[in-house]
């Protein structure tokens, strides 16, 4: 399978664990990765700006994708994928919001074509390869591990415009950790925002958020917390400690992308994953 | 400034009730009968005080300008439970980004990031520079160094279509 991917923003930009790993895993699957030429932000921030703008942004992408004749596109970040999702169930349920913006692709030689796919990590791991396929291609067991999953705000709602998972019950994230031979847990602050959307204008709230997610999981006595967007992980990991610090947690916990695990799990050398990049991951883990 | 503030006294604005309406898509703010859904699973509630179906009761009810020019707009962490959860599609949270927007075009107080995150788009497409990352051991690592591609960021004619859109 041949599929273009959409990196976004932050992936790029610092989160280069998530777009290492990410370019790791999929060949183990037959999926080849092609990189947009000239993608640009989603809209994410713009639409709190300029809602129109946002629309544009987003799908532009999507037009790039059908420009260069890819039926799906894989979005890794849970913003950007809500963002162009967003922009195509608008245009695909809007005719003159259509014509309005192939009007203004049209200045950029590009065109929005409903036929591209949006693939996250998670549906196309999932839903597309499947556990089987991934339980089929693990190397090392990831035994004695224990996880708690966090899906995110934004591939799971909402859900009228089709996402990723259940918006009150997703469990696709669980069903691909323990697909590697590791537990997770289930617990009452899954569905917790992680804050990010905060961090410029309530930095206080935005951390107080994140700390307050991290510090229920370590009550429940797991190894790591996995997530499968830059802009959690930026609050899980990068900012653990402010995190934690607001909430009067002390200890650090683990904070990986899935891809990485699933990486550990295929065998996959640590370093080409990006691993030496996380700020909070302990010994158990790396000894895998 | 809060919203309490600005309420003392205010009156109803029904034309730029109006105005924020025809912004809307598939929204009803008018069918809203305040089951407090969004209110109960709203991740801003406990800590910034964010009660979403009073946005919606004031917003039907024409206290636009109120609530483009208070805080309150700007303390939703766009989690979408609102929106999911109402059973009536008056979604607070495109409610509450139609707001931002109006608060942009009247040139209210806004958080300088989204400013800047438009600014940087300009510039090279993208929200953000490429930076340099530190590893656990403090090391310094670049895409370079971490042998990832260079970036094939968007042309001028981005440029050009995007600013054409921002000035309306």
């Amino acid at each position: 399978m041949k599929i273009a991917v959409y990196w976004g923003c932050k992936i790029p930009t610092s989160q280069y664990a998530y777009e290492m790993s990410v370019r790791q895993v999929f060949p183990y699957f037959d999926v080849e990765l092609f990189d947009l030429s000239g993608a640009s932000c989603c809209g994410g921030p713009v639409r709190n700006v300029n809602s129109t703008a946002a629309l544009y942004l987003g799908l532009r992408n999507l037009a790039l994708a059908h420009k260069d004749n890819f039926a799906g596109l894989l979005v890794p970040c849970n913003e950007c994928h809500f963002m162009i999702s967003e922009a195509k169930y608008r245009v695909d349920n809007d005719e003159e919001m259509q014509r309005k913006m192939q009007a203004l692709l049209s200045e950029e030689n590009l065109e929005y074509s409903g036929d591209v796919k949006i693939w996250h990590v998670i549906d196309l791991l999932h839903d597309k390869i499947g556990v089987d396929a991934i339980k089929s291609k693990v190397k090392k067991v990831l035994k004695n591990l224990k996880f708690a999953a966090h899906p995110g705000c934004q591939i799971i709602r909402p859900s009228e415009i089709g996402r990723v998972d259940d918006s009150e019950r997703p469990s696709k994230l669980e069903n691909l950790i323990e697909a590697l031979g590791a537990e997770t847990i289930g617990y009452s602050e899954k569905l917790d925002c992680c804050g990010a959307a905060l961090l410029y204008s309530h930095v206080d709230t935005a951390l107080s958020l994140a700390g307050a997610k991290l510090k229920a999981i370590q009550s429940q006595g797991v190894d790591g917390l996995v997530d499968t967007c830059p802009y959690c992980h930026i609050m899980y990991d990068v900012k653990q400690n402010e995190a934690l610090a607001m909430v009067g947690g002390k200890s650090t916990i683990s904070v990986l992308y899935y891809t990485q695990l699933l990486g550990i799990a295929l065998g996959i050398e640590h370093e080409k994953l990006g691993l030496h990049l996380n700020q909070n991951i302990d010994r158990k883990i790396m000894s895998k | 400034m809060s919203l309490i503030d600005l309420m003392t006294m205010a009156k109803p604005n029904r034309e730029l009730r109006e105005k924020l309406y025809s912004r809307l898509w598939r929204v009803h703010p008018d069918e809203c009968f305040q089951c407090m859904r969004c209110t109960s699973g709203c991740t801003s509630l406990k800590l910034l005080e964010l009660k979403p179906h009073e946005i919606i009761l004031l917003a039907s009810s024409g206290f636009i300008e109120e609530l483009a020019s208070s805080d309150i707009i700007w303390a939703c962490a766009s989690c979408l439970k609102c929106r999911e959860r109402c059973p009536q599609k008056a979604s607070p949270y495109d409610v509450i980004i139609a707001l931002r927007n109006l608060a942009v075009e009247r040139e209210a107080k806004i958080p300088e990031h989204y400013m800047k995150a438009v600014a940087q788009i300009l510039d090279n497409g993208l929200t953000e520079n490429v930076q340099t990352v530190t590893s656990r051991k403090m090391e310094p690592f670049d895409r370079e160094k971490l042998r990832l591609p260079s970036i094939q960021y968007p042309d001028d004619r981005f440029k050009a279509v995007f600013m054409e859109i921002l000035g309306g």
